[in-house]
């Protein structure tokens, strides 16, 4: 049976692929028509696929995103520019098997310009070689392995959110410069993500001038009770422990790292995943005092963060995520690169991206493209508890920084 | 070697505060597969239901009373679905495991969907009722007090359904069950009020080990799958339709997710299903398979 699967998906890959190239054609030169005529007030439409999970563990990712997305088209009167955006939603599921064909889908059946979202790496990495040939613009607002954007680059995606490495290496840099005498544990998901931020973390930190004690990789997806890796956390001597977790292993390393004793003698610093979203309500006072670094935090004091949390918190009664602003920033990006451009075709599109320079309104705080991946600040976050909810409060910031960097 | 202990000692602890959960979830699976010849995949989802129960109806953090509430909760609910499952494999039972495995299969993937539906994607955390919920020190080392209360807990279920078995009426009935179902129905035992009980019982079971599994595992969408597998690989390993087996199944998987995992880190991911390949190759029937099977 799964033999028929195959072979059927390979022939609509075949199909897809020319069925693109004909829909580009013909996308062509009715845009070029359009620009020629344009450029006045004249209203065109952007057709936008936004591929998202809708179900499946990264689902909360997905509802974030969405609300990012739509909260962005609301307060801008649903227009990139002078284009009228038609936002067509698919579901990425968990894995490429359901991510790439989603898209592929999107780009076929639904002709869109451009595609926004993917949370999945390889996922995003799957879909290199499709959205290359189709020569569509795919802004990438999760996804952060580091091949996205460096080696395994494409002129047509570009990033909104980060890469693995460069958020681990934030922090790695900071504990450096906080106590470099101190020896630090890291511990992982035994998978890509997992690894980068191990790769980033322990490269910054030994430049630094840090000492690494021991590193553990619990198996991903499988590891539900993180009792043995405590055990040898706890004998290493380590004076810290840096961790890569997100979704339920999060929760779960959190909590049994409080409840076997170790967060009052080894304090825990992770990439700010780790604490960002709902995994930090689930946490709840386990997570108190775990610090993490991410380009993002709901509690950070800017006139831009202020205003968005606000209609974020008016619109959907939610503090807003890291996912929510990078949808958001996703959008800002393709309003002023379609402003730039005046034309929705690939290249123009690509084009005009590069061209952006700082990107100064964004809830985040200031950040550019560099290699076509945010060049951004960080921010050292401490889970505090606030009324009755929880809050990632802002330690300290780093200069901005690029993707290994 | 003292000090070997040491070094793991919270491992071995852990290792059977786990195990007393396993056992608590897998002994219905064990007791339906055996008894009644029905493999019944949705067990999985039943502790899951329990899981949602405990954070919906104890909250994330449970006073004494809700969280014994959300156990009888869990009970009836657990009864209830057993009895609902029973009727619905009854019309499978003279046919293959693979058509009653679809069956239950289809069942705990609507109710998958349907709990996501109704308590959406996100991971609840649940926190040990009062009491319980901070740690004690055992020879130096701080250890969940959560857990050790589990050890109890499920040292006094073993006992009780020990002695259930063994030593009463009922337990001559089931264990007469799983030797030879032909022969009780043949002394005027209605083999299907027993599957029911039995059924019932065993879903009951697994849905409050979902209530206790709460402040271990939490409540999430796929835990159902994750709880499933290690059910099973308990029963195998134990053998079907024995209590003893159950239990020896479960302590010894406990062990090996908490132990193993300590003492093989790097084989973390495999040690499982490699001590599962072990027994499937040595003692294909199980640890302590019931005499007739």
């Amino acid at each position: 049976m799964s033999g028929i699967v195959i072979s059927r998906r390979h022939i609509l890959g075949m199909l897809g692929a020319g069925g693109a190239a004909a829909a580009l054609s013909a996308c062509g030169s009715s845009i070029g028509n359009d620009s020629s005529s344009g450029g006045g007030g004249e209203t065109k439409s952007i057709k936008v696929g936004l591929v998202i999970p809708q179900a499946g563990v990264y689902a909360p990712l997905g509802v974030d995103m969405k609300q990012g997305w739509d909260l962005w088209l609301e307060r801008h009167d649903g227009k990139f520019g002078d284009f009228t955006v038609t936002t067509v939603a698919a579901d990425e599921g968990e894995t490429p098997q359901t991510g790439v064909p989603a898209t592929q889908r999107l780009l076929q059946s639904e002709n869109c310009d451009v595609l926004v979202g993917i949370v999945n790496s390889a996922t995003a990495l799957g879909l290199r070689d499709l959205v290359t040939e189709a020569k569509k613009v795919l802004v990438v607002a999760n996804a952060g392995a580091e091949d996205i954007t460096a080696k395994g680059a494409s002129p047509y995606i570009w990033r909104s959110s980060f890469a693995n490495g460069q958020v681990s290496g934030a922090m790695g840099t900071y504990l450096a410069e906080e106590n470099a005498d101190d020896s630090v544990y890291v511990i992982a998901s035994d998978y890509a993500a997992g690894d980068e931020a191990l790769a980033g973390f322990t490269t910054a930190f030994e430049k630094g001038g840090g000492k690494i004690a021991g590193m553990a990789k619990p198996p991903f997806g499988k590891t539900q009770d993180y009792q043995p890796f405590l055990s040898k956390i706890k004998s290493s001597g380590a004076k810290a422990t840096f961790c890569f977790f997100a979704g339920s292993e999060a929760v779960s390393f959190v909590k049994q790292y409080r409840q076997f004793g170790l967060a009052d003698d080894i304090p825990l610093y992770g990439s700010g995943f780790l604490t960002e979203g709902g995994v930090l309500d689930a946490q709840g006072d386990a997570a108190l005092d775990v610090q993490t670094s991410l380009h993002y935090t709901s509690a950070l004091d800017t006139p831009a963060n202020q205003e968005f949390a606000q209609a974020y918190q008016d619109k959907f009664d939610a503090v807003p995520t890291v996912y929510a602003v990078q949808t958001w920033d996703a959008a800002n990006v393709l309003d002023r690169a379609l402003k730039a451009s005046g034309s929705a075709d690939g290249d123009d599109l690509s084009k005009a991206l590069g061209g952006l320079g700082e990107i100064d309104d964004s809830p985040r705080g200031p950040w550019s493209f560099e290699n076509q991946t945010p060049k951004q600040k960080f921010y050292m976050r401490k889970v505090e508890k606030e009324g009755d909810g929880y809050v990632n409060t802002v330690v300290a910031e780093t200069e901005p920084v690029g993707q290994g960097g | 070697m003292s000090a070997w202990f040491d070094a793991n000692l919270v491992s071995i602890l852990n290792g059977a505060a786990i195990g007393c959960l396993l056992f608590i979830l897998a002994i219905g699976l064990s007791l339906v597969f055996g008894m009644m010849d029905v493999l019944n995949l949705a067990h999985g989802a039943i502790f899951l239901g329990g899981a949602y129960v405990g954070w919906k109806v104890g909250g994330a953090a449970p006073t004494w009373a809700s969280f014994l509430l959300a156990l009888g909760v869990a009970v009836l609910l657990g009864l209830v679905a057993g009895g609902v499952l029973s009727a619905m494999t009854e019309p499978l039972r003279n046919r293959s495991h693979l058509d009653q495995a679809l069956l239950t299969l289809g069942i705990a993937l609507v109710v998958a969907e349907l709990l996501s539906m109704a308590f959406g994607n996100d991971v609840r955390g649940v926190n040990a009722p009062p009491g319980l919920d901070g740690s004690v020190s055992v020879f130096g080392n701080a250890y969940p007090t959560y857990r050790l209360m589990l050890i109890g807990v499920g040292a006094v279920l073993a006992a009780g359904m020990w002695l259930l078995v063994s030593r009463t009426m009922i337990g001559a009935v089931i264990r007469g069950t799983v030797a030879d179902r032909e022969m009780i129905s043949a002394i005027g035992i209605d083999n299907r009020k027993v599957k029911l009980a039995v059924f019932a019982a065993g879903s009951a079971l697994a849905a409050v080990a979902g209530v206790l599994g709460g402040p271990i595992y939490g409540a999430r969408p796929g835990l159902d799958a994750t709880v499933l597998i290690l059910a099973l690989v308990v029963v195998v390993i134990g053998g079907l339709g024995s209590v003893r087996g159950a239990l020896v199944g479960a302590l010894i998987i406990g062990q090996i997710e908490s132990l193993g995992r300590a003492l093989f880190a790097d084989a973390a991911s495999f040690v499982l299903f490699g001590a599962l390949a072990i027994v499937l190759v040595l003692r294909p029937q199980g640890l302590f398979a019931g005499a007739t099977r």
